[in-house]
């Protein structure tokens, strides 16, 4: 593709797949228990109410609160601007700039301010659901060093654009490509590590962070979380699609094409999923993480072993 | 280049400053508040100029002036600048703060002491990274664990200082015990004092660089012989913390690159012993943060932490060494030293920042404080700028430092010759992300419990921001953390300069390739193009009303997360290292729906000093008991002989041919 393609696809790319990616997980999920669910346009509809609509801020909350969804939006659009989640990178002309050590650190940055708005306005909720996040983000770290760590060993490169462009052992690809899927899952507080929907406070890991947010703070964050997801199933397909060795000859446009496809075919399966799954206790949730961190390493000793 | 007057002289002007600060501070009781600190801060920012300006320089003093054994020489190479530049940034940068900080230790502690005590160690800091051989090194080593002892101890009429000075003192005669052993053994092998001349390898050299790491990783705080940093570190007053945190323990680092990588000792063991060592240290020392209350003590565990990151650098070095790989050799001492600075830079504006916390909610237990960013912005700001920098998040200098550390092990894992080389390297990168993610946890805690949400007590509530003498240090260190993320490709290829063995004129390809600046840019605008969408057109209510409390009405504080609930969960992930118990009783008639009291016992066994110190002290304690006594009895007699006798042997052994 030409630069300016390149930029058209890209820009459209971001403005428009990750919400359409959360409507079509949503109706998925409606489909599977039954239901007809909402449109699958709604996240955009959704992000245009809560726009419009006024905000309630604690009395407690200092501009930690105010800046944390700011911080977490802009670090996460930066991160989907940099990683070719969809076989294209939007920044893909600025060499060396996807690395993934940066990538998962300003994904760092975005998650402590998110950490600090959650606790910012002294509510137990926000104390619970950063407390989770904390820990689930310990697990989930190890987990895509070591499956981006074993991809980046055979293209030896860090860069998420070289390391996405060539030649891949298929063995490496599916396990790290499913090592990222569980990384994904844990990452995004979705099923079984936690449930999206759920409404009791308890069990809560996410949407416990985000109670006090409301209007265009609550429209921020919905926003970041829906880019954030991209960029995770983004990653896991792409993994996966290189377990295919024809994948690399095809053309530019082929490939994006199939890695969108990939992309809402493993946003589909994850919905499929949580319609089947039950969410794990909270307790159990390291067992969960922990089959990620073993293929991670399986992953990582097929690719010591080969390079 | 060369400095008006010659470099070594101004190195000379910054000893006599200090000197001139210490005699003062020992003589007098005046000044304490700004004639002294003024002194000491002149010598700083002199040896700054000459550490970041001053070309490379050696001197020895005259023939008069010899220490015994060897001339006391000294060096100024690329290495030696390096930290005499932190000593430098760091000190110019705490030295301001003190006065209005030790104001509300005026009437416990003598502070002209104090400042003796403080210019002393700030001078033989410098003296122990210029030292150009093993006795110069000692004899400022020495004055440095005196001096520093001194500082902390300052605050003694209290009984925990008292102790917490008594086990740092310990930790340090331990240490140069072994430090001394090491050097004589060297001596006795080479016949010489000179750094330089020990070129010693194989199993002849293993013996002694053991010794020499163990006294070294005493100093530095590295598992396991980190026990008294988390003692010391609290007991001593907080400008003082920043300093031995993020300038003194740097010393031994100083030390083991001068020795183990950048000198003619060659042990192939080095580098795999220091990569372990460090990579537990930092896995260890996180880990132990985490359950910290006490804001400084919760700190004092980062550094062991941070000191693990350092040695893991330097361990990559010695493979790298020991492969023949100069990518992976240049590139883990760039890490290391990087992270030294780094290091010193954020640590000490931590420390800084829980110092004002200190004087302002008069506590630094964090379960008592909340809700300080409202009353203390200045402190709060900076503190979380430190936070993200130690946290290692881009743009901020902690992260540059981590990068390159992150590129060592992933070259490591590209070009390392065998399998278990590869996925080592990958394996550290995974550890390195687990830690990372750690810090993340511990740093939101402390500033989510501490600066955030409802004041937990009366003292957070009336807290007070600190004085502009001390908000003016705090900002400009977190300055110090924009700019030195911002430069990392000057300071790295500056680096590799550095640690270039002599002769050698390019090493292969330690460059830094992430454009760090432009995505630094990138981000600020786009939080700015965030949140100027937000505000524009915003005729919407911003309504402010109570936290959510589920209808029961405005809940207390205490129904806020706390500290220890906040870690509960990494807690009961990482039990076993921790040995962590936690047991709940709920008592009453109907305990299932309708309990009447529930209490929540957490404990962890602190397994490393029970099961292992202890013992052993036991051990020295039963030994050296009953020979103590009688040495010792009280008799003024016998000292007498023992001076006469010991006199007559010195004699006897000076005048042997």
């Amino acid at each position: 593709m030409t630069p300016a393609m390149l930029l058209v696809v890209g820009a459209a790319n971001l403005l428009l797949v990750p919400a359409f990616l959360a409507g079509v997980m949503r109706k998925v999920k409606a489909l599977m228990q039954g239901r007809t669910g909402s449109p699958v346009l709604q996240p955009f509809f959704d992000l245009a109410k809560l726009w419009r609509k006024g905000e309630t801020v604690s009395e407690t909350a200092t501009w930690v609160f105010t800046w944390a969804p700011r911080v977490f939006l802009a670090a996460n659009v930066l991160v989907a601007i940099l990683v070719p989640w969809s076989g294209v990178a939007l920044m893909g002309g600025l060499p060396y700039a996807a690395d993934y050590v940066y990538v998962l650190y300003l994904m760092g940055l975005g998650r402590f301010f998110s950490l600090l708005g959650a606790l910012d306005t002294g509510s137990a909720f926000g104390g619970l659901g950063a407390s989770r996040e904390a820990t689930l983000s310990v697990l989930v770290e190890p987990i895509v060093l070591l499956s981006l760590g074993a991809l980046a060993l055979q293209s030896g490169s860090t860069d998420l654009s070289t390391l996405f462009s060539g030649p891949v052992t298929p063995l490496v690809a599916v396990l790290s490509g499913f090592a990222l899927l569980i990384a994904a899952l844990g990452e995004l507080s979705r099923m079984p590590v936690d449930d999206p929907t759920t409404h009791l406070e308890l069990t809560m890991i996410h949407e416990a962070m985000i109670l006090e947010y409301s209007g265009r703070g609550l429209a921020q964050i919905e926003a970041a979380v829906w880019v954030r997801a991209c960029v995770f199933f983004g990653l896991a397909s792409q993994a996966l699609l290189r377990a295919w060795p024809g994948f690399e000859n095809l053309g530019g446009l082929a490939q994006y094409g199939l890695g969108l496809a990939g992309l809402f075919l493993v946003g589909g399966l994850v919905a499929v999923a949580e319609g089947l799954l039950v969410k794990l206790n909270w307790r159990r949730v390291p067992h969960f993480l922990a089959f990620g961190i073993a293929l991670g390493l399986l992953s990582a000793l097929v690719a010591a072993a080969r390079g | 280049m060369e400095l008006p007057g010659g470099t070594a002289c101004w190195y000379g002007m910054a000893f006599a400053l200090w000197v001139v600060a210490a005699l003062l501070g020992l003589v007098g009781r005046r000044g304490t508040r700004i004639g002294l600190p003024l002194l000491v801060e002149a010598g700083c920012l002199v040896t700054l100029v000459a550490a970041a300006v001053g070309g490379d320089c050696r001197f020895a003093l005259p023939m008069p002036l010899y220490l015994g054994l060897a001339p006391a020489a000294f060096l100024a190479d690329g290495l030696s600048r390096w930290f005499l530049l932190l000593i430098g940034l760091v000190g110019a940068a705490v030295v301001p703060f003190a006065p209005a900080y030790l104001r509300h230790l005026e009437r416990r502690v003598s502070l002209g002491v104090l400042w003796a005590a403080l210019a002393g160690l700030m001078a033989s800091m410098c003296l122990v990274v210029m030292a150009a051989n093993a006795v110069v090194f000692l004899v400022a080593w020495e004055a440095m664990a005196l001096t520093s002892f001194a500082l902390v101890a300052s605050d003694h009429e209290r009984r925990s200082v008292r102790q917490a000075a008594l086990v740092y003192l310990c930790a340090t005669r331990v240490g140069t015990g072994f430090l001394m052993a090491g050097f004589l053994w060297l001596h006795q092998i080479t016949g010489s004092w000179v750094f330089s001349q020990w070129s010693v390898s194989g199993a002849q050299a293993l013996g002694p660089c053991l010794l020499i790491l163990v006294g070294l990783a005493t100093k530095a705080g590295c598992w396991p012989f980190h026990l008294w940093l988390p003692v010391a570190h609290p007991a001593a007053p907080a400008p003082v913390s920043a300093l031995m945190s993020g300038v003194m323990i740097k010393t031994a680092i100083y030390a083991m690159a001068r020795l183990f990588l950048l000198g003619p000792l060659s042990v192939p063991l080095m580098g795999p012993l220091l990569l372990v060592l460090g990579a537990i240290s930092a896995l260890w020392g996180v880990l132990f943060a985490l359950l910290q209350h006490d804001l400084k003590r919760l700190l004092a565990y980062h550094s062991v932490e941070n000191i693990g990151l350092i040695l893991m650098g330097l361990g990559l070095a010695g493979v790298g060494t020991s492969l023949g790989s100069p990518l992976l050799r240049d590139g883990g001492l760039a890490a290391a030293l990087f992270h030294t600075l780094n290091h010193g830079v954020f640590k000490s504006l931590l420390f800084l920042g829980a110092g004002a916390v200190e004087t302002g909610a008069h506590t630094r237990d964090i379960e008592q404080l909340g809700g300080l960013a409202k009353r203390m912005p200045w402190t709060a700001a900076c503190f979380i700028a430190g936070s993200a920098a130690i946290c290692a998040l881009p743009p901020l200098n902690g992260f540059a430092s981590e990068w390159v550390l992150y590129q060592g092990f992933f070259a490591l894992a590209r070009t390392g010759p065998s399998v278990v080389t590869r996925l080592s390297g990958l394996l550290l990168m995974a550890w390195l992300g687990v830690i990372g993610a750690l810090a993340l946890g511990c740093f939101v805690k402390a500033v989510g419990v501490v600066f955030l949400g409802r004041p937990r007590s009366h003292e957070a509530a009336h807290a007070h921001e600190a004085a502009a003498s001390m908000r003016a240090p705090q900002v400009l260190l977190a300055l110090c953390c924009v700019v030195l993320g911002l430069l990392a490709p000057v300071v790295v290829s500056h680096l590799a300069s550095v640690v270039r063995p002599a002769g050698q004129v390019g090493s292969a390809g330690l460059l830094w390739n992430l454009p760090l600046l432009p995505l630094a840019v990138a981000l600020v605008l786009g939080v700015l193009a965030v949140a100027g969408l937000v505000t524009a057109g915003s005729r919407r209510p911003r309504e402010r009303y109570i936290t959510w409390e589920c209808g029961f009405g405005e809940l207390g504080a205490q129904t806020q997360y706390t500290a220890a609930s906040f870690a509960q969960p990494i807690l009961r992930l990482f039990g076993r290292v921790y040995s962590y118990s936690l047991e709940v009783a709920i008592e009453g008639a109907d305990h299932r729906h309708f309990p009447e009291s529930v209490v929540v016992t957490t404990g962890h066994e602190p397994y490393l000093e029970t099961r292992v110190y202890r013992p052993l002290l036991r051990l020295v304690q039963r030994g050296a008991g009953g020979l103590l006594m009688r040495l010792q009895a009280g008799s003024i007699h016998q000292y007498l002989l023992y001076m006469i006798v010991a006199l007559g042997l010195l004699l006897w052994l000076g005048a042997r041919p």
